[in-house]
């Protein structure tokens, strides 16, 4: 291992560890704020940090103003044909993204505060669904126009379309500064400041340890229980390998770090020093990640052991017994896509995605035996029996408090960040997006082509490692919703649902994919043909149907809606008088 | 031979076979068997609502919690951004009326101070100077102090004015302070606060000594 290596080995394990914990407060802070829209309710948004205006205008033009400087020095640059003809398309794509955004965001501000001149009042006329569609169209008649452009014409276009960017830029960060309104503003970043709060609280509050219980097993019960859930996550790719140049001297150093290939073919032949964006890549693949999950149950069981407390040890068995049962649905759940994939690592699964279809398609049984028996193994709702709050108050955490409370807390939730990475990865394409290939985008159906756009290899990678990220918080997301849908299922029907129909149906499951594989693989190679199609098909599914859902959901999002006053009251008549309820001055 | 008891309707009759009622078991069809449509339906419910909420929040749509707090979504008061207002006859804080020319429309009489139930009000009642028109037909208060710790907010001084000069129609709730002494009212502070229209005055006239409209004696009855 070159000292290169052990680099980017650190920086990965960092990426991992910044990802994991960056997001479980903010997967905290969507628990809470799906549970209070769910109720009609206003959620956590009191935690406020007040600054001076000028920091908020700051904050405003600031990143306006960074990528503004991104684009102008970019378009200074002397670039290469490809990377002219690729900056004109995606220079276009992101004027028009950031022209109808901040468009619907002014709509917003104006709704709230009024118009000040003539376009404000233009604007806050428009109904921001037409402003939405009018962006949409942009970027197709964007598309069609940057596709006309000559390639010979393409270090011209880009210099145009990046100088326009940066103005729009600017123009967009001082306007949007100019409309901070003066005096102290209060910054509440729709309550995600409330987990930070949390977290401060969290570190700083008593550790209190039971005195009849075991100081050194109270104080490893969290840590046992975190710690897998980190660990888990270093088998899971979340990119693409990245194939890097030699300098000459067959090693690779620092110095090939510099020698990113431009462009791969997708059947991905490198000469050079071949990267895995994956912390390790094991041979037992998905095997270490079973083992790893397991020893989780450790943790939750010691934690009931060591607090003195008959709720809490009550709680440990709970978590033990439950733990253990629906690891073997788990297992077995998943035999049948190893069958398909024909591998036991992850990057292989990916890349069988990649070329057929999503594991979802081709496995949707197991998709929902493994979503239940893995939510039984996260102890998440409906099978948080372990800590039913009615009967045995918090489970095998109940004695805990401090910042051994919120590793348990924390623990949770990166776990439930893993299992979204996880079944990303096995179920929903992992870092792949449909139609995108290692040289490019090429939507094919059998031997039609009937697009192709060729990418270098780095924007393909940045790409996917976008990709995988969204792919994980969107299923967390998902998940999480869960919680405010189901109720908590007795602990007799979780071990008869973990025992008597899981794990049958894993075992059939696994039995009828054997078969049928036994079966494809003596077919005739007509029928393969025929697979393949219906892969691309299940493809073309997702894009559109993906393309379709985006657009109807902001559409909808956009709807104006219509209300009743009802003034039956004098105080609805003063509100009414004063322009709706807001904090007037002669109160207290 | 002891009587035989009378037969008891919750028991099972002599020689009868019990009637049944039989409760059919809940339809447990593979769909409700198998979770997953109903899960799915759970999931769109929940998600709609988080949705709609969702939206109405972040674009300003929320139903206004006072005009519109009987329509669906979140009708919660974000106080205190937010306040309801007070209603038209809350009784506030007091305010001593005015005349045209800014002086008390107290006569001293001390109607309220009598009227009131927690004694909270102290006037010092006072003359008019020498050759004052007002002299000798009312007094003036030189001293009008309200305790609004000790006050119980009942209103009965302002049903007992005669002259419409003390009134609680302010729209202020007393504030939080840090000592006793500054929740004692002293006439200047209490003729500074204004109604919920923003006059210091009330709509009801005033009629002065000497002028038409008083409809009282004048100094020339005097020589009777």
């Amino acid at each position: 291992m070159t000292g290169v290596e052990i680099v980017l080995a650190l920086v990965k394990i960092i990426i991992m560890i910044a990802f994991l914990l960056g997001l479980a407060p903010i997967a905290i802070w969507a628990d809470r704020r799906q549970s209070a829209m769910l109720q009609h309710r206003p959620g956590p948004n009191r935690a406020a940090v007040y600054i001076p205006s000028i920091a908020a205008r700051g904050l405003v033009a600031g990143p306006a103003v960074l990528f503004a400087a991104v684009a102008g020095f970019t378009a200074l640059q002397k670039l290469s044909d490809r990377a002219a003809y690729e900056g004109t398309i995606i220079g276009i794509q992101l004027g028009i993204v950031v022209a109808w955004f901040s468009l619907l965001i002014l709509w917003r501000v104006i709704r709230g505060s009024g118009a000040i001149n003539g376009f404000e009042r233009l604007i806050g006329g428009m109904d921001p669904r037409n402003i939405f569609y009018a962006g949409l169209a942009a970027h197709l008649v964007g598309l069609f126009l940057a596709r006309s452009i000559p390639r010979d014409a393409a270090p011209v276009s880009v210099r145009v379309v990046l100088l326009a960017l940066t103005v729009l830029l600017l123009a967009v960060g001082g306007y949007g500064a100019s409309r901070v309104p003066d005096g102290k503003v209060a910054i509440r970043l729709a309550g995600t400041l409330h987990p930070a709060a949390d977290a401060l609280k969290l570190i700083l509050k008593e550790d209190f340890v039971p005195p009849n219980g075991d100081k050194l097993l109270h104080a490893l019960g969290p840590i046992l229980a975190i710690l897998p859930a980190f660990i888990t996550f270093a088998i899971i790719p979340f990119g693409d390998k990245l194939c890097f140049g030699d300098d000459g001297d067959k090693v690779f150093g620092f110095a090939d770090l510099g020698l990113l290939q431009r462009t791969v073919t997708d059947s991905f032949q490198c000469n050079g020093h071949v990267v895995n964006l994956q912390v390790a890549n094991l041979n037992v693949g998905i095997l270490y990640l079973f083992a790893m999950a397991g020893t989780g149950v450790v943790g939750a069981a010691i934690a009931g052991w060591a607090s003195d407390n008959k709720f809490s040890l009550l709680g440990g068995l709970r978590a033990s017994s439950q733990m253990v049962s629906y690891e073997v649905a788990l297992g077995l759940s998943l035999v049948g896509l190893f069958v398909i994939y024909g591998s036991l690592q992850l990057g292989p699964m990916v890349e069988w995605q990649r070329q057929n279809a999503w594991g979802i398609f081709v496995q949707p049984v197991a998709f929902f035996l493994f979503l239940a028996a893995q939510n039984a193994e996260l102890k998440r709702v409906p099978f948080d029996a372990p800590e039913g709050e009615s009967e045995i108050v918090a489970g095998y955490f109940v004695e805990y408090s401090g910042m051994k409370w919120g590793m348990f807390m924390a623990g949770e939730y990166v776990e439930l960040l893993v299992s979204s990475a996880l079944l990303a990865t096995l179920f929903f394409g992992g870092y792949t997006l449909p139609f995108l290939f290692r040289d490019g985008i090429t939507v094919a159906f059998g031997d039609t082509t009937v697009f192709q756009y060729k990418m270098t290899h780095l924007s393909v990678s940045i790409l996917q490692v976008l990709v995988f990220f969204g792919k994980t918080i969107v299923i967390s997301w998902v998940q999480i919703f869960f919680r405010w849908t189901l109720p908590r299922f007795r602990y007799d029907q979780i071990m008869k649902l973990g025992w008597t129909k899981l794990l049958p149906a894993a075992i059939g499951n696994m039995l009828v994919t054997c078969i049928i594989v036994l079966a494809i693989d003596s077919a005739p190679a007509g029928f393969h043909e025929g697979l393949a199609i219906a892969g691309q098909v299940t493809h073309g599914i997702l894009v559109f149907g993906g393309l379709a859902a985006f657009v109807a959901i902001v559409a909808g999002l956009l709807e104006p809606v219509k209300r009743r006053q009802f003034l039956q009251s004098s105080a609805a008549r003063f509100a009414a008088a004063a322009g709706g309820t807001k904090s007037s001055p002669q109160q207290a | 031979m002891a009587k035989a008891p009378a037969p008891n309707p919750w028991t099972k009759p002599r020689g009868e076979a019990i009637k049944l009622k039989v409760i059919p078991r809940p339809q447990r069809t593979a769909e409700v068997q198998s979770y997953v449509p109903a899960f799915l339906k759970g999931m769109s419910i929940t998600m709609r609502h988080f949705f709609k909420n969702t939206k109405e929040m972040v674009l300003g749509q929320k139903p206004d919690p006072v005009l519109e707090g009987l329509e669906e979504g979140i009708t919660t008061i974000n106080y205190p951004e937010e306040k309801r207002p007070y209603p038209e006859r809350f009784r506030g804080l007091h305010r001593l009326t005015l005349r045209q020319d800014d002086s008390p429309r107290c006569v001293a009489c001390l109607c309220c101070s009598t009227a009131c139930p927690a004694q909270c009000i102290h006037i010092v009642a006072a003359e008019y100077p020498e050759g004052d028109t007002r002299r000798g037909y009312e007094r003036y208060p030189s001293s009008f102090v309200i305790d609004e710790l000790r006050c119980i907010f009942c209103g009965f001084c302002v049903e007992a004015c005669p002259c419409d000069a003390i009134r609680m129609d302010t729209g202020m709730h007393a504030t939080a302070y840090d000592s006793r002494e500054q929740f004692i009212y002293k006439r200047e502070l209490l003729m500074s606060f204004t109604g919920r229209d923003g006059s210091r005055e009330t709509a009801n006239p005033r009629h002065e000594p000497g002028d038409e409209t008083h409809p009282g004696v004048t100094r020339e009855h005097m020589e009777h």
